[in-house]
């Protein structure tokens, strides 16, 4: 029953419920428009909202989220740029259909599918976290270490691009992470005897130069590129394309969920590999793939709304991020002195159920603002590029300034802004180093408990290791990425085959 | 899975990291290097902190993760050095060309400046500065959409999310008195 009346919280504080509403409005256009990211909006906004009370920071945060997932698909659609990373693969169906004069149909069938996709996951995530969190109190030190190494090490391996260098960024993450005295011992750790560096470096200085303003100067590679005007018609879509693709849509949000879930993986992973399984699985579409298809409209823009409520229920149940948004916002938590883990869900199970129920007003909102405000829309969105990068390296500077009101912070954020300029140009991912950054401390004091309580001997860490079956399962997914990416596995793979067909 | 590559081979998301697939980009190679000789640095900084004192010292898990970086960047190096030279990019032009060097040395400038000179006149310098050089339209239009936004922006910040930037030559702090002292006069 408090379960209940936490979960209503959003709605019976009109403050609260203006503030997701006003989250989820600012997060389409965020995420609409190209060049601002919801990772660079969160992680701006935490230094902006730290004096908040924890709800209302959350309230504005989630909405963010929310819409900002979902507002990537508008102009990827209507101008052919991905307004956010987890609208890629929807360019690829809706620009086509856009150029036939579908614009609005294709609007209209997106905005529907991610507030589907929405709410299978915000569905998942309450049912599955109480269960998860109940579990996760079985954890081991030792499991916790070794699902932290996961959540890094995943997003290279299920990316495009290359595992080694998710690990390199991963492995960066954690040792700027360990910068500073030692919590355990104050010992100095990599601060070169400097005074400034034994208060470590401001996760948050972190993120926003890797977001903010590495995205910045990369976007003034495209400060000339002109926004393409569609006409948009009708775009409530009607009830039998909805029904039609309603089993896909299932299917898709399952994958989003299941990705999003995974520590370290969100939507723009999720999105991918759901269009890669419309692909799969539609076996005779109205029009090809690449070409206008409804399907591959469908299944990215499900899955990544579906990953967002997937996405909470690490963060929730074991403090381990789901994705990069959900690490910046395990941030905003230890700001508000919150520790999100097991003993938060035992603890506050308010907060659990306030995040749910903000959740839930967010898809609610998103539906609204995704099928009205269409001319407001356009307008904004050809605010040109010009104006709006000063604006976003304003902010960044505004926003790392603000934490901590000191300078240093400002160039750190300055120095990871460029470092991160380049990381992009040569294809190395930025998501590890935040999880790496957050997951740091988590990673050392469970390491170091876990070899205390095995009297530092590694062989008796790990027996440990292979008699217990979750940290079992944990190490063999583990090397199993590595395994993966060696030559011996696609030559295994091949001989493998080779003996079925003879 | 499809390569998809939506601008220029920056990387947008971690989905799909920037970069070449099978080609080497103007400098990627001396940037790996660059990691290479940074992360052997650190690790001889982690090995300073304990040394090999014990499994559960302070300097352990730095030590294994600068190995593990040493290692990777010496992969990436090894690997990079192998693949051909992508051809019609150059260093300048696709990679670091002068806009981007011009707007890194704004910032710099920023922050040296935001201190002594307080936020309002370091923003406004800054904003006019930069939206003049990348729209190239006249001063009038540069001013009043730099002005206003500024006004905006730190409508927002100073009196919604009350944040406080240094006020340097700007007399702030007794002009949003003198409003109040206004609307409080009006209230009576």
């Amino acid at each position: 029953m408090t379960a209940l009346w936490d979960f209503l919280t959003v709605f019976t504080q009109p403050q609260l419920l203006l503030l997701v509403g006003l989250g989820t409005f600012a997060g389409v256009y965020v995420g609409a428009i190209p060049g601002l990211s919801v990772t660079m909006a969160v992680s701006i906004l935490i230094s902006f909202t730290f004096s908040w009370d924890v709800y209302p920071a959350i309230s504005l945060m989630i909405g963010i989220y929310m819409g900002g997932v979902y507002g990537g698909s508008r102009t990827a659609i209507l101008l052919n740029i991905p307004g956010a990373p987890s609208a890629i693969a929807t360019a690829l169906d809706g620009y086509p259909l856009a150029k036939r004069g579908e614009a609005g149909q294709a609007i209209g069938v997106t905005t529907v599918m991610s507030f589907i996709g929405g709410f299978v996951g915000i569905g998942v995530l309450a049912l599955a976290a109480p269960l998860v969190s109940d579990f996760a109190l079985r954890f081991q030190p030792r499991d916790y270490m070794l699902l932290a190494v996961l959540g890094i090490l995943l997003v290279g391996s299920l990316s495009q691009g290359s595992l080694v260098k998710g690990i390199f960024a991963g492995a960066l993450g954690i040792a700027i992470g360990a910068v500073g005295r030692d919590p355990l011992t104050f010992t100095e750790r990599f601060t070169f005897d400097l005074q400034i560096m034994t208060g470590g470096v401001s996760f948050i200085a972190v993120m926003i130069g890797m977001f903010g303003v590495s995205e910045a100067l990369l976007q003034l590679h495209h400060v000339d590129k002109d926004a393409v005007r569609q006409k948009i018609t009708r775009i409530v879509p009607s009830l039998s394309t909805v029904r039609k693709h309603l089993p896909l849509s299932l299917q898709t949000s399952t994958i989003g969920v299941v990705i999003g879930a995974l520590p370290g993986t969100g939507g723009d992973i999720a999105a991918l590999m759901a269009y890669d399984h419309a692909k799969r699985v539609t076996k005779n579409p109205e029009r090809a793939f690449g070409d206008g298809a409804m399907e591959g409209l469908v299944a990215p823009e499900t899955a990544n709304n579906a990953a967002v409520g997937g996405a909470f229920i690490p963060m929730m149940t074991l403090g381990i991020p789901g994705d990069a948004v959900t690490a910046i916002m395990i941030g905003a938590l230890f700001i508000h002195g919150l520790n999100p883990g097991p003993m938060l869900m035992i603890d506050q199970p308010d907060m659990f159920w306030f995040i749910v129920g903000a959740l839930v007003t967010a898809n609610i909102f998103m539906l609204i603002f995704g099928l009205t405000g269409i001319r407001l829309f356009t307008k904004i969105v050809e605010m040109p590029r010009s104006v709006l990068i000063p604006l976003i390296m304003l902010l960044s500077i505004v926003g790392a300034y603000a934490v901590n009101n000191s300078l240093t912070d400002v160039y750190w954020m300055l120095g990871f802004g460029v470092f991160g300029y380049f990381m992009r140009h040569y294809g190395y991912p930025l998501g590890p180093v935040i999880l790496g950054v957050i997951l740091s401390r988590l990673l050392d004091d469970n390491w170091r408990r876990a070899i205390i309580s095995e009297r530092e001997d590694f062989w008796r860490f790990m027996g440990g290791v292979v008699s217990s079956p979750l940290s079992l399962t944990l190490l063999i997914a583990v090397i199993l990425i590595f395994v993966s990416q060696t030559p011996l596995w696609s030559r295994g793979k091949a001989r493998l085959f080779r003996k079925k067909e003879s | 899975m499809d390569q998809i590559d939506p601008d220029h081979h920056d990387g947008t998301s971690d989905a799909t990291p920037g970069g070449v697939e099978a080609k080497r980009r103007p400098g990627e190679l001396g940037f790996a290097i660059f990691l290479l000789l940074a992360s052997l640095g650190l690790l001889w900084s982690a090995y300073g902190i304990s040394g090999f004192e014990a499994l559960s010292a302070p300097g352990t898990v730095p030590m294994a993760t600068t190995a593990v970086m040493v290692v990777t960047a010496l992969i990436v190096v090894v690997k990079t050095a192998r693949l051909p030279r992508i051809s019609g990019e150059t260093f300048s032009r696709d990679i670091l060309p002068v806009v981007v060097l011009v707007f890194a040395a704004f910032l710099v400038a920023f922050g040296v400046a935001l201190e002594p000179l307080g936020f309002l006149p370091t923003a406004a310098l800054f904003l006019i500065a930069a939206i003049k050089i990348l729209a190239r339209r006249s001063w009038l239009w540069t001013l009043a959409v730099s002005l206003c936004s500024l006004a905006l922006i730190w409508l927002i910040f100073r009196i919604v999310f009350t944040v406080l930037m240094p006020a340097g030559i700007v007399p702030e702090a007794e002009f949003i008195q003198f409003f109040r002292n206004l609307f409080s006069g009006a209230g009576e």
